[in-house]
């Protein structure tokens, strides 16, 4: 779904609450509004706080102060963690027509509150204003901060007034304050070109607004692919046709083909750009087949100003589905229209593809990446530290840990982004500060080739080996200290790290009963909680233990 | 799933969110699980080994998610899209995904992300160590957060048995919960099986359940170590 083609549509047929440039809606048409008007001059300005008269209208209606109770009511019934997961972030747009509208950051609360609260809501609502009986939820995207796709029809400036949070009593969300003053109102435009539900109909994939060029950071190995991404997003004519842009997974192929429809949506909102993974390609056209709609599918590709298909190797094999794209492929070229494509390999080296189609992918540029080198991995982990910083809060990471991971997570950025992720996400839920040995803990699945099954036997081997006493020695009877500590610094391991019972700890070291090896256990445990040395002995048998060959 | 509602036996194992005991072992799988819906990510990987209780904290994300649930042994011929419709679905033993299905949960795993729904998948191994043929999906598994349920610690597993015993309306005395955690492996299904075997036992032979008719039972069980430990001639 596109997030920002109705808004206007919305806009005007609603009493305004707030800013609602960026959202997206299930149904709107453009009916009479009910309070329109106070704002508008604010819009022109292009501020988003600073109105007088919008929020006085709200003021005057109650609106703010029943959306107040309708909240309360929730918090009471639902409780604190219910109304936290889904209540707390809701916003009140305005009403009209019967109509209230809410808006949430996510499509899924939105669907979520739809089909779990809906009612609740409209009587809680109706209560409230017998008026008012139906409830529809937005869904407001961070790509409120670029300019809307395309050209959306502007009869009249667009109201823009105090966000209803802020009457509400509650701190307005940060993206409604940087949204206003980068919005440029596209100029009018006639209804013919305006998309035609375009991405509504599931056709295209929605942007992830964190994937720009600001957020993408260069290396060597990535440099190339970079400028050509830049170039084509910046450049008015089309340049290199078709750009190709290949590399091994992972590596930031999907960041920069989102980044340059962030960037053509923001210079030239007029341009038609259409996102989508080859796979979804596919299975709109297998289902369009089905339905014997194949005119239509046809037209909504080839309508386009700018195509961009993710992962081209998935379209091997399928015959009709290559054909289909190499004719939505050469239409777009012909008529100078800007494809970009990726893949994970060069044109050449793609399989099951068609020789044709293959040496036509490589007729415009193609720019690969490669792996990441040590930096890049670095800067990367930088740069993703302190965007969650600035989404989450600040993230305490103590030197040494970025450096671990940026060098021994070498495979792709995404997993080396995913096992940043890992740590900071354990750290938080489990509350537990960032340290060096916690994250080797948390990725031990990554940072081990496997989880082999420790036995009793090797760590029998290990601590004999570690405290030089012999093998037999920890089988035997000897009660000297020399051969019973390393003896019972067995069995705790063993009872740590195995989940054998007792008893069958007890007969691996010589038959002994089970309650030797609880005396063992608990005598260890003392140890260590008196003594560091003992304690730094322990730990690191342990890790020699669980990291296979002695690596700590 | 289902050996764990065991119907056939005339009781129902308690799967609701508080029925759940927490322990070191699985704090972090909790705690992940509890966070949803604010997840650090839109799929998320819960392993461990067979009984740690992966399969009861999907239930407890399924009742709060309303997630849908499939076999990862079936994915290749799911109707995905209807799939995620739910918005939340769980795959269940990823380890059985066979080849046919990894483009389906590449394909899923990418439908959560773009139509903003929820993904958790379980397995005996984290989704890392799969052998996964598709390296598009290996690594969108690699990069997912996981989290794993341990063995249990020894508090753990004694609370596993009260509860197992009290799954089957059983009050025992704490000294047959002591005996057994301290004889049997640290494995919730070891321990299941011996409550199971318990229950029988006494049934059949008409006999309360105490440390002897526990001892004869690990003795049948091949667990016969624990038993001779408790002769006391080893």
């Amino acid at each position: 779904m596109n997030e920002d083609k109705l808004v206007s549509a919305a806009k005007s047929a609603f009493r305004p609450a707030g800013e609602t440039r960026g959202m997206e809606q299930g149904r709107a048409e453009a009916r009479p509004a009910r309070a329109l008007g106070a704002g508008r001059e604010a819009a022109e300005s292009g501020s988003a706080v600073e109105t007088g008269s919008g929020a006085a209208s709200l003021v005057e209606s109650g609106l703010g102060e029943q959306w107040r109770r309708v909240r309360a009511r929730l918090h009471a019934e639902l409780g604190e963690a219910t109304f936290n997961s889904w209540f707390k972030q809701i916003e009140l747009v305005g009403v009209g027509d019967g109509r209230v509208m809410l808006a949430v950051p996510t499509r899924f609360i939105r669907n979520w509150l739809l089909s779990h609260y809906a009612e609740r809501l409209s009587t809680l609502w109706s209560e409230e204003d017998p008026a008012l009986s139906r409830i529809e939820v937005l869904v407001h995207t961070r790509a409120a901060e670029v300019a809307p796709v395309a050209a959306e029809p502007q009869a009249a400036p667009a109201p823009t007034l105090t966000p209803a949070a802020q009457i509400d009593g509650h701190a307005a969300p940060r993206h409604v304050a940087q949204a206003a003053p980068r919005f440029t109102a596209p100029q009018p435009t006639s209804a013919s070109q305006i998309p035609n539900g375009f991405e509504d109909a599931g056709v295209g994939a929605p942007l992830d607004p964190r994937l720009t060029f600001d957020a993408f950071v260069v290396g060597k190995s990535n440099e190339l692919a970079h400028a050509a991404a830049r170039r084509v997003a910046e450049a008015t004519d089309v340049t290199f046709n078709p750009l190709f842009l290949y590399g091994g997974v992972g590596l930031g192929k999907t960041h920069l083909m989102h980044a340059i429809a962030w960037e053509i949506r923001r210079r030239q909102p007029e341009r038609k750009v259409l996102y989508l993974s080859a796979e979804k390609f596919m299975y709109q056209f297998v289902r369009a087949l089905r339905f014997k709609d194949t005119m239509a599918f046809k037209q909504q590709f080839r309508t386009v100003d700018v195509l961009m298909i993710d992962d081209v190797q998935f379209i091997s094999g399928k015959d009709s589905t290559q054909e289909e794209f190499f004719h939505t492929f050469n239409a777009l070229i012909d008529h100078n229209r800007q494809v970009i494509i990726s893949a994970d390999r060069s044109p050449s080296d793609l399989e099951g593809i068609e020789e044709r189609i293959r040496s036509r992918l490589g007729w415009g540029l193609a720019a690969d990446i490669h792996p990441t080198d040590y930096e890049l991995r670095l800067g990367i982990l930088q740069a993703k530290a302190e965007e969650m910083a600035s989404r989450n809060g600040p993230v305490t990471i103590p030197d040494g840990v970025l450096e671990f991971l940026a060098h021994r997570i070498v495979s792709n950025v995404r997993e080396l982004e995913g096992a940043l992720k890992r740590v900071v996400a354990y750290a938080s839920l489990v509350g537990r500060p960032i340290t060096l040995d916690m994250s080797q803990d948390v990725l031990r699945d990554l940072l081990r080739c496997n989880d082999r099954k420790i036995t009793i036997e090797e760590i029998q081997r290990r601590v004999a080996e570690y405290y030089n006493v012999r093998l037999a020695d920890m089988l035997s009877a000897r009660r000297a200290r020399a051969v019973a500590r390393p003896r019972q610094v067995a069995m705790y391991l063993s009872k740590q790290l195995t989940t054998r019972s007792l008893p069958e700890i007890g007969r691996k070291f010589g038959g002994r009963d089970h309650t030797t090896v609880i005396h063992a256990v608990r005598k260890i445990d003392e140890l260590r909680a008196a003594d560091s040395g003992m304690d730094e002995d322990v730990d690191l048998l342990r890790r020699m233990l669980e990291g296979g060959n002695g690596a700590s | 799933m289902p050996r764990q509602l065991a119907f056939e036996l005339g009781h129902r194992t308690a799967l609701g969110r508080e029925d759940f005991l927490v322990a070191p072992s699985n704090e972090a799988a909790v705690a992940l699980v509890d966070a949803w819906p604010n997840w650090p990510s839109h799929g998320i990987a819960l392993s461990g080994p067979s009984g740690s209780g992966k399969t009861h904290l999907a239930e407890v994300w399924r009742a709060a998610s309303g997630a849908a649930r499939i076999d990862a042994g079936d994915l290749a011929t799911a109707d995905l899209p209807g799939l995620i419709a739910a918005h939340a679905v769980i795959v269940e033993d990823i380890g059985t995904l066979p080849d046919a299905g990894e483009r389906a949960l590449f394909h899923l795993l990418n439908l959560a992300k773009e139509e903003g729904g929820f993904l958790l998948l379980t397995g005996r191994e984290a989704p890392a160590r799969l052998p996964t043929r598709l390296p598009d999906l290996a690594s969108r598994l690699r990069a997912l957060p996981h989290a794993e349920l341990g063995a249990p610690d020894d508090a753990l597993l004694a609370g596993v048995l009260v509860k197992l015993f009290d799954d089957r309306q059983l009050r025992v005395a704490e000294p047959l919960i002591a005996y057994l955690a301290s004889r049997i492996e640290r494995s919730i299904a070891v321990a299941r099986d011996v409550v199971d075997a318990l229950d029988r036992a006494s049934l059949s032979g008409k006999r309360p359940i105490s440390v002897p008719l526990a001892a004869e039972v690990l003795r049948s069980m091949g667990l016969a170590l624990a038993a001779r430990s408790w002769t006391g001639n080893s």
